[in-house]
């Protein structure tokens, strides 16, 4: 048997269920064919391609070992668990589910801390006067250390935590806190303020790449149908497709359309009838629909895309670029 | 084995036992916390970490100085005047290289004669290489006593020395701080400017006052490590820090200045005694020991000039106070420092002694000795 591309999915909770979905709309359908207490899957119509479901951590580290070739995690485990990820993944593209920043929370007590100089400057007085360091709480170890350290902290002590890291200055077990948010509900109601400058890491779900699997030439051809059914998606999803049909759209128009809506024209210039088809961002959609009809168009015509299959893939030539 | 000792580290060892220096075995295993605390937390990446049934942090030694220090500590003989030598293993996570290896070494408590104590550390780091065929390695020297002395006596916020002291060991983030030092710390937000207006001038009660008023006003109840005084002062260093928004132009190239001296000790203390003269900074008593420890070297035959002496070298490591050091391979064949120490004479209290003690002391690369060439 073949040795199959192997992608690696969440098992559990709301990633699993996101990624679930990404995939069904990029038209790649995870299934179980042993049923769903198994833990290994397919695609239902690519019979190359491997599912792993296994937990977010394991994910990581079996990307680092290169393992499988592709995984579905957040970029702020990616980052925290690699040493110099950059060197043993490539993030292929957000999903744009599974949104969160790691950031550095003080407590709110502390109105005189806004900034991480602030921070560094009572890190070092607390040092002198309590004659111990300021304890630091999280689970991001390596990401707190990098990034205090380009902020040129050193007074300062890890305490690492594996839950509810929100409460350990309110129990008194840490001073600060390192740790991911969403909204800032859950630090708020601790007491707790990100620092301005503090956000380590925006992170989202990640389509990761490992460069230490097994990338033959089967291997690649797998990729490359994946890649090329997550871009169009991907780019159609960015998009709105608008159809209109008037006398008075010249390349004036459609340069200024892109200039001001940031407009793709996947087709060219209008056709010798006046037919025009725009791929526009869905927030500038109505702006541009407003422009066209001041320019004489009668009717402008709206719709959502499915796919859009381009010649150029532009994530596969990332995940080339990468192995290279 | 990889770290098993040869037969010419036993010899080492042997010489410094000759010196006057008990050969000590502390444990291999030890809490990890000292190390994050006196070395910063940029030691764990290199560390190896696990934890007892207990929940406690334990590391394999990653240095020796702090085991053995904390040693003394915990004897009968704390406080009084001790030498100790050692060699084992020490284990650290390297990009290259085994992640145990071999470092001897010398710890020395206690001892009031100090410039002769360094000297003598440098004599006897000399005396390593030697013993490994290296009769003439590179040898760097800083002072930090020197730019401590500095800073003591200009007239700057208490809140700049802080930082400046802190940051000499990052020689960027000096940077940094001079130039931010310069341009003034105008950035400061505007909410934040009333604050520092309504207290400047104030006296530390009514500051007090106010913060507590403001986290009142605001519904904080304060929570988290640091008192409502502590966040008063700061407020007050700050708005004293307005007035003085940047350092004077003089002062940084005062700073910068005093930086660029180096050469060797000798030339060296003559241009720092004619800045100290020129700038009217007392430098006097650091220069005093100084130029007694180049006394001690030559006494000792130590050729001072060949010493590279650097106003701007420190040794990454916020607990050395003094003298500090590092020899290396001239021809580079061993890459890195191949002996390196100095003085720390706040590391004691910091590990829990009640009184100051005086500490001196420099560690041995084994491995990388062994690697000269000429050497079997």
């Amino acid at each position: 048997m073949t040795t199959p591309l192997v992608i690696a999915v969440p098992a559990k909770g709301r990633l699993q269920q996101n990624a679930e979905a990404f995939f069904a709309r990029t038209g790649l359908e995870l299934v179980k064919p042993r049923g769903v207490r198994d833990y290994r899957g397919a695609i239902t119509d690519l019979p190359g391609v491997e599912v792993a479901y296994l937990s977010a951590a394991e994910i990581v580290d079996l990307l680092a070992q290169g393992v499988v070739h592709f995984g579905v995690t957040g970029e702020d485990l990616v980052r925290e668990k690699i040493a110099d990820a950059d060197q043993h993944v490539i993030l292929i593209d957000g999903l744009g589910f599974g949104h969160a920043n790691v950031v550095v929370a003080v407590p709110q007590a502390w109105i005189d801390v806004h900034s991480m100089a602030d921070l560094d400057d009572v890190a070092t007085a607390f040092r002198l006067k309590h004659e111990r360091k300021m304890r630091l709480a999280t689970k991001y170890v390596n990401l707190t250390r990098n990034f205090f350290s380009a902020h040129g902290i050193t007074d300062y002590r890890i305490v690492e935590s594996t839950g509810a890291t929100e409460g350990a200055p309110a129990a008194g077990t840490a001073e600060l806190i390192v740790d991911i948010t969403t909204t800032g509900t859950t630090l708020a109601a601790n007491g707790l303020r990100v620092i301005e400058d503090g956000v380590i890491l925006r992170s989202q779900a990640n389509l990761v790449a490992a460069r230490a699997a097994n990338w033959g030439a089967p291997e690649r051809e797998m990729a490359r149908i994946v890649l090329d059914r997550i871009a169009s998606q991907t780019r159609a999803r960015a998009f709105r497709e608008v159809r209109t049909r008037f006398a008075g759209c010249d390349a004036a128009l459609l340069a200024e359309a892109k200039d001001r809506f940031g407009i793709e024209t996947p087709f060219g210039g209008p056709t010798s009838s006046g037919m025009l088809t725009l791929h526009c961002p869905p927030k500038h959609v109505h702006a541009l629909a407003t422009r066209l009809r001041e320019k004489g168009a009668e009717n402008v015509v709206v719709a959502d895309l499915g796919y859009v299959f381009s010649r150029a893939n532009p994530l596969y030539a990332k995940l080339e670029a990468g192995l290279a | 084995m990889s770290a098993a000792p040869d037969g010419r580290a036993d010899a080492l060892l042997t010489s410094f036992e000759r010196a006057g220096y008990a050969r000590v075995a502390p444990a291999i295993l030890q809490p990890a916390e000292p190390f994050l605390d006196l070395s910063g937390e940029d030691i764990r990446r290199r560390m190896y970490l696990t934890t007892d049934p207990q929940g406690r942090e334990l590391c394999l030694r990653p240095d020796l100085t702090i085991p053995v220090s904390r040693d003394y500590l915990a004897s009968p003989a704390a406080g009084a005047p001790q030498a100790f030598c050692y060699l084992g293993p020490v284990f650290r996570h390297r990009a290259e290289g085994a992640g145990e290896f071999l470092q001897a070494g010398i710890e020395s408590f206690g001892r009031p004669d100090k410039a002769a104590a360094d000297a003598e550390m440098l004599a006897l780091g000399l005396e390593a290489t030697a013993h490994y065929g290296l009769a003439a390695p590179d040898i760097h020297m800083g002072d930090v006593a020197l730019f401590s002395a500095l800073i003591a006596a200009l007239d700057l916020a208490p809140a700049w020395k802080r930082r400046l002291i802190k940051d000499f060991n990052h020689k960027t983030s000096l940077v940094q701080d001079l130039d931010r030092l310069a341009i003034s710390a105008s950035h400061a937000r505007p909410e934040y400017q009333g604050v520092l207006a309504a207290l400047a001038g104030s006296d530390p009660k009514a500051a007090h006052a106010l913060v507590t008023d403001l986290l009142s006003i605001a519904g904080i109840t304060a929570v988290g490590g640091r008192s409502v005084g502590e966040i008063a002062d700061r407020f007050l260093e700050q708005s004293a820090l307005g007035a003085q928004t940047s350092l004077p132009r003089e002062t940084r190239a005062l700073i910068e200045k005093f930086l660029a001296i180096g050469g060797d000790p000798d030339e060296a203390a003559a241009d720092l005694r004619a800045f100290a003269r020129e700038a009217k900074i007392a430098l006097d008593a650091t220069l005093d020991l100084f130029e007694s420890r180049t006394g001690f070297l030559a006494a000792r035959g130590v050729d001072v000039g060949r010493i590279r002496f650097s106003t701007a070298f420190g040794r990454g490591l916020d607990y050395y106070t003094g003298f500090v050091f590092e020899l290396y391979d001239p021809s580079a064949q061993a890459v890195g420092q191949l002996v390196a120490g100095g003085r720390y004479d706040g590391l004691l209290t910091r590990l829990g002694s009640a009184s100051a003690i005086s500490a001196v002391g420099f560690a041995v690369w084994i491995e990388r000795l062994a690697q000269l060439r000429g050497t079997p």
